[in-house]
C-alpha cells in the first residue's frame, strides 16, 4: 500500500512534468543543403523555430542575388519580431520551471533583430525607397536599445550612418545622425554624405557569432566568436579603387548586449534544480537510514517518498537556454557609396587579410546598370556567388 | 496504520505543492508575462511605449483626411471639377510601410463620398498613356478624337503627407507616436490650400522572454 501511493504520486508528478516539456518534432529530413532546408523547414517544421529559418535562407537567397526570396522571407519574420508579444502562452511556459527556453517562438536576440531589419533595409534601398530603408535601420538601431550596459546601447555605427545618408538623399538633414554615427566609431573619421553618390555598396565578411551555452545546466546562453580573415575589401570601379573598413563587428555587438532578463529566469529555473536535487539526496539518504529502524519506518518511508519526488521534479526542470543561432551571420559590416554616370559597369570586389594582402579565392564580380533616376544598391558578401548582375 | 501513513505524508506532500508554487522561475520579474498593446489617445499619458502603423490606424487616418478635404471652399465650392494628383508620403518613422496605401485610401474615399467633386489624375499611369497616344497617334490603334491633340490634364491641386514618428524605450517598455500629416498644395500658387493631422500612440511591454 505504501509503494502503491509512493510510485502513485510519482507517477502523477512524472506524467504532469512531462506533458509541459514535451519537444515538437520537425516533420522534414535535413538534405545538406542550406536553401533545400531553409525552405523545408519554414514549410514544414515547427511554427516556434520558423523565424530562425527565415533568417538564414532569406540571407542565404540575398547571398544569390535572389531579392523577391529574400524580401518575402524577411517581412514575414518582420512580422513576428516587429510586435509586442505579451500573453502569449508558449513564451509562458517557456519561462516555467518545466519547459526549455528554446519552447518560445524564436524572435532571437538583439543583434539578430538588428540585421533583420538591416537587410530589409538594402532591399527596400534597392527598390527605390529610401526612406523605407531609413525606417528599417532606425528599427534595427532601436533594436539594440534594450542593453543591460547602457554605454553599448544603440552603438552600431553603420546604421546612424545610413539612417543620415538616405535622410540627405532625401533632402533632408543627416547631420545629426552622422555626429552619432561618429561618435560610436571604432575607426576613424567616417566618411562624409556626398548627396550625389548614386551607387551603394553593402559589404559583409567574415562569420558572425553563434550561440552556446555554459553552466551545470546549460543556463547562461554565451555567444561562439570567431575572427575573420578578412578585415577590409577594395572596391574597384572604373579605373577607381576605394578601400572600405567595417563600420561595425557583429561579434562585439553580440557580446556586449549584456544579461538579459530570461537570464534572470534560467537562473532561478537553475537554482531550483540544484535545490530540489539536494533535498532529494538528503531525503532519499535518510529516509533510506530511517526506514531501517522499526520505530521510525514510517517516517523512513515518507522522507524516501520525498525524496524520490523532489529527485523527479529536479530532473524535470529545464533551465536550458534557448542557443537557436541565425547561423551564417556575417562578423563585419562595411559600406561605401560612389557617384556613377548612368550606364552599364563592372565592379571588383576584392577581400582583404589583416596584413592588406588580397584574397583571391574570394574576389566578386557584379555588372551594375547605374539608374538615371535612382540608387542602384550593391550587395556583396565575402560567400556571395562570384559574378552578379545587377 | 493507513491513518498514520497519511499523517505521515502530509506535511512532505505540502511542503512539495509549496515548492512547486513557490519555485517559480519567473520570481522576481516584473510584468513576466508583459503587458498587451493598448491603444490610446495621442494626448493620454502612456504608461510605457509602443508600436506601428496597423490597418485600422489607416483607415481612422484616410477617414478623417478625406472628410477634412472635402470641407473646404478649394473642393466643396470649386468652380468646375478640380484635378488633383498623388504625390508619395514621406515614411519618417520606424515603421516601414506601404505608402501608397494612404493615398489610395484617401483617393477612395474622396472618389466615394464626393463623386464629380473632384477627379484624381492618374499619373503613375503615364508612360501607359502616352504609349496608346503614340499608337493612336501612327494610326497602328484607331482614335475616337484626334490623337494629335494634347488632352492630358493639368494638376490643380497636389496631395501629399508625412509620417513622423517619436519613440521611447525604457524597462517598462516601448512607446510608440506617430504623427500623420497631409497637404494639398495649389499646383498654380504653391499655397498649402489644406492640411490637417492625426496622431496615434501605442506603447507595450515585451513578454519576459524577449526582454
Amino acid at each position: 500500500m505504501k509503494v502503491l501511493s509512493v510510485c502513485g504520486l510519482a507517477a502523477v508528478l512524472v506524467a504532469w512534468a512531462g506533458c509541459a516539456s514535451s519537444k515538437s518534432s520537425s516533420s522534414w529530413t535535413p538534405a545538406g543543403d542550406a536553401l533545400v532546408d531553409g525552405r523545408a523547414a519554414i514549410s514544414q517544421g515547427p511554427a516556434k523555430d520558423r523565424v530562425v529559418w527565415q533568417y538564414r535562407t532569406a540571407l542565404a537567397v540575398l547571398r544569390r542575388g535572389q531579392y523577391a526570396e529574400a524580401k518575402a522571407l524577411l517581412d514575414d519574420a518582420l512580422l513576428t519580431i516587429g510586435g509586442i508579444n505579451a500573453n502569449d502562452k508558449e513564451a509562458k511556459k517557456s519561462r516555467s520551471l518545466f519547459s526549455e527556453e528554446s519552447r518560445k517562438t524564436f524572435r532571437g536576440e538583439p543583434y539578430e533583430r538588428v540585421m533583420a531589419y538591416y537587410y530589409r533595409g538594402i532591399l527596400y534601398w534597392m527598390d527605390g525607397e529610401p526612406d523605407n530603408a531609413r525606417a528599417c535601420f532606425r528599427s534595427a538601431q532601436f533594436q539594440d536599445s534594450d542593453t543591460e550596459n547602457k554605454q553599448y546601447s544603440s552603438d552600431y555605427v553603420l546604421l546612424d550612418y545610413l539612417d543620415g545618408l538616405a535622410t540627405v538623399k532625401l533632402a533632408g538633414d543627416g547631420s545629426d545622425a552622422l555626429k552619432r554615427a561618429q561618435a560610436v566609431s571604432k575607426s576613424g573619421p567616417l566618411p562624409p554624405y556626398n548627396p550625389k553618390a548614386n551607387t551603394l555598396f553593402f559589404l559583409e565578411f567574415g562569420t558572425g557569432p553563434t550561440k552556446h551555452a555554459t553552466g551545470d545546466y546549460a543556463e547562461q546562453l554565451r555567444f561562439r566568436t570567431s575572427q575573420s580573415v578578412v578585415r577590409s575589401a577594395l572596391i574597384k570601379i572604373d579605373g577607381v579603387t576605394i578601400q572600405t573598413s567595417p563600420f561595425d563587428d557583429l561579434s562585439f555587438q553580440a557580446t556586449t548586449r549584456g544579461g538579459r532578463v530570461m537570464d534572470h529566469v534560467l537562473a532561478n529555473k537553475a537554482v531550483f534544480k540544484t535545490s530540489t536535487d539536494v533535498v532529494g539526496n538528503v531525503a532519499l539518504v535518510s529516509g533510506a537510514v530511517l526506514a531501517q529502524n522499526r520505530h521510525t519506518q514510517e517516517a523512513g518511508l515518507g522522507l524516501l517518498a520525498f525524496g524520490l519526488v523532489s529527485k523527479i521534479v529536479s530532473a524535470t526542470t529545464t533551465p536550458a537556454a534557448d542557443t537557436r543561432s541565425w547561423s551564417n551571420l556575417p562578423q563585419y559590416l562595411s559600406f561605401a557609396a560612389l557617384e556613377l554616370p548612368p550606364g552599364p559597369h563592372v565592379a571588383t570586389v576584392e577581400f582583404l587579410d589583416v596584413r592588406g594582402q588580397v584574397l583571391p579565392s574570394l574576389t566578386k564580380t557584379a555588372n551594375i546598370n547605374t539608374s538615371p533616376t535612382r540608387d542602384t544598391v550593391v550587395f556583396v558578401s565575402d560567400q556571395s556567388h562570384t559574378t552578379k548582375t545587377l | 496504520m493507513n491513518l498514520n501513513l497519511r499523517k505521515c505524508f502530509a506535511p512532505f506532500e505540502l511542503a512539495i505543492a509549496g515548492t512547486l508554487l513557490v519555485g517559480c522561475a519567473s520570481t522576481g520579474v516584473k510584468n513576466p508575462s508583459g503587458v498587451p498593446v493598448t491603444e490610446m489617445r495621442a494626448d493620454e499619458r502612456g504608461f510605457v511605449a509602443g508600436t506601428g502603423v496597423e490597418s485600422q490606424d489607416l483607415v481612422a487616418v484616410t477617414d478623417k483626411m478625406a472628410r477634412s478635404i472635402l470641407g473646404i471652399p478649394e473642393i466643396a465650392s470649386a468652380q468646375g471639377i478640380p484635378r488633383i494628383v498623388l504625390e508619395p508620403v514621406v515614411n519618417e518613422t520606424r515603421f516601414p510601410i506601404n505608402k501608397d496605401m494612404f493615398l489610395t485610401k484617401i483617393r477612395g474615399q474622396l472618389n466615394i463620398k464626393a463623386r464629380n467633386k473632384v477627379r484624381f489624375l492618374a499619373r503613375e499611369q503615364m508612360a501607359t498613356l502616352e504609349r496608346e497616344q503614340a499608337l493612336k497617334q501612327s494610326g497602328q490603334v484607331t482614335s475616337s478624337s484626334d490623337p494629335h491633340v494634347v488632352e492630358f490634364k493639368g494638376a490643380d491641386f497636389f496631395l501629399t503627407g508625412k509620417l513622423q514618428g517619436l519613440t521611447t524605450r525604457t524597462s517598462a517598455g516601448t512607446s510608440d507616436y506617430i504623427l500623420y500629416s497631409f497637404q494639398l498644395i495649389d499646383a498654380r500658387t504653391s499655397d498649402i490650400v489644406w492640411e490637417d493631422q492625426a496622431d496615434i500612440k501605442k506603447q507595450g511591454l515585451e513578454d519576459a522572454t524577449y526582454r
